[in-house]
């Protein structure tokens, strides 16, 4: 029996309850505003884990005929940059004890490396591609990084920008690529060169690239859907 | 009328936590699933609004890996503790066979009911692992790996994951349907209450 001196009898709250079920679809659209403080909240412990359970050993590949190039779906944010590959340059500095300027010759006589790689986009869908190149190691070894550098500054032809960990940076499988699918890579997937690991979602993973700086701390600019909303360390 | 024995505290905790974080989890998995959609891509049709969490992808994502770590361990712990603690509550196979040769309709609901909600408990679980495939599936490439079944038929094992995990969201929506209608019939209000916080 309902006591009427009692404003929130177990009935009537029960009652209060299903009627208020409908405002949680109503508190939803509130909730989005929130969803920033969620991320800053959680993103610290989530990308300190992933820092942690990414391994320095190579990760399995997929075999060359797993290779689906329509499956694979052109993104950039400022459409294509016009870049002439004979004045194409690299330049690699920042806390290095030589500064690099790299020509397509330099990168060529590099070791050259082919990983077959599952590309995984933030949006959800994923293409095995099988990219070629030199190791984004080799290249920072050859500019003498100091024991200082933290971080990687990846700035691109088209204004792009990102930054990465130093660790995921001498991964293994992480490739300055210039070929993709056995062939040179085509204008619109960041010719002549960009970033492919497997440790890494879509977005950090810049297309033509014409500048590696490295750095002792994360500056403002962290990357351009990073200081968007994304998360840093993005890793698989 | 008799008192309501209520069920223990934790149990009652873990339940309502888990429906709170399943709400989220569902809702941003949905504003995630808008921006490519599993069922056609880029052309595909998208949630509606009304349903979703998060407002773009990036929020999505916010609330989708920020809820994720209470989902997995409210649920890690709370099945861990009703097999450790209420076993004798959890569908036994004894319930399938009441279901096939009882005649009498209190004892087949509860079979029903009891085979309802521990199938539950198992569609939540397997939300985690096709959730923590597609969340490292370069680190945790041993679990992607079961579910290349259908490459040989040309789905890709992203595509089957993608598949597997969205299929929890209808599956779980069944489940809870038929939870909330057969706990009515098994109970009624009093069982309701004896599980409300």
């Amino acid at each position: 029996m309902v006591n009427p001196a009692d404003p929130l009898s177990r009935r009537r709250s029960l009652g209060l309850l299903l009627g208020a079920a409908p405002t949680l679809l109503l508190g939803g659209c509130a909730l989005n505003g929130v969803s920033e403080a969620v991320g800053a909240a959680t993103q610290p412990l989530n990308e300190r884990l992933e820092a942690l359970l990414q391994g320095k050993g190579k990760l399995p590949e997929f075999r060359p005929n797993q290779v689906d190039p329509a499956a694979l779906l052109i993104n950039s944010f400022n459409g294509m940059p016009d870049i002439d590959p004979a004045s194409y340059r690299l330049d690699v500095d920042g806390l290095v004890s030589r500064p690099l300027r790299l020509d397509l010759a330099a990168l060529a006589a590099l070791p050259q490396q082919q990983c077959v790689l599952r590309h995984v986009c933030v949006e959800g869908w994923s293409a095995i591609v099988a990219w070629s190149g030199p190791r984004l190691a080799d290249v920072l070894a050859l500019a003498g990084p100091s024991p200082l550098a933290g971080y990687v500054f990846i700035a691109s032809a088209d204004q792009y920008y990102e930054s990465w960990d130093m660790a995921s940076a001498l991964h293994p499988q992480t490739l300055l690529a210039t070929h993709m699918n056995g062939a040179p890579l085509p204008a619109a997937n960041g010719a002549p060169l960009r970033l492919a690991t497997p440790v890494k979602l879509g977005y950090k993973l810049s297309k033509w690239v014409t500048g590696l700086k490295l750095m002792a701390t994360l500056g403002d600019r962290r990357g351009y859907w990073e200081d968007q909303g994304y998360e840093w360390f993005a890793g698989l | 009328m008799a008192a309501i024995r209520y069920a223990p505290l934790w149990t009652r905790a873990f339940h309502s936590f888990n429906l709170l974080v399943l709400l989220l989890m569902a809702a941003s998995g949905l504003q995630i699933y808008n921006a490519n959609p599993v069922f056609g891509g880029r052309d595909g049709a998208t949630v509606p609004e009304l349903f979703t969490l998060g407002g773009w992808l990036a929020g999505g994502r916010d609330w989708h890996f920020g809820v994720m770590g209470l989902y997995a361990a409210n649920l890690g712990v709370w099945i861990g503790l009703l097999l450790r603690q209420r076993h004798q509550r959890l569908a036994a196979l004894g319930d399938v066979g009441t279901l096939r040769v009882s005649s009498n309709t209190p004892k087949r609901r509860l079979a029903a009911h009891r085979l309802v909600y521990s199938l539950m408990l198992i569609v939540l679980g397997f939300s985690l692992i096709t959730g923590m495939a597609m969340y490292k599936p370069a680190q945790f490439w041993w679990l992607v790996a079961p579910f290349s079944f259908a490459e040989a038929a040309g789905h890709d094992s992203w595509q089957v994951l993608r598949v597997c995990h969205l299929a929890t969201i209808p599956a779980i929506s069944l489940l809870l349907g038929a939870h909330v209608v057969l706990s009515w019939r098994v109970g009624g209000l009093r069982l309701w209450r004896s599980m409300a916080v």
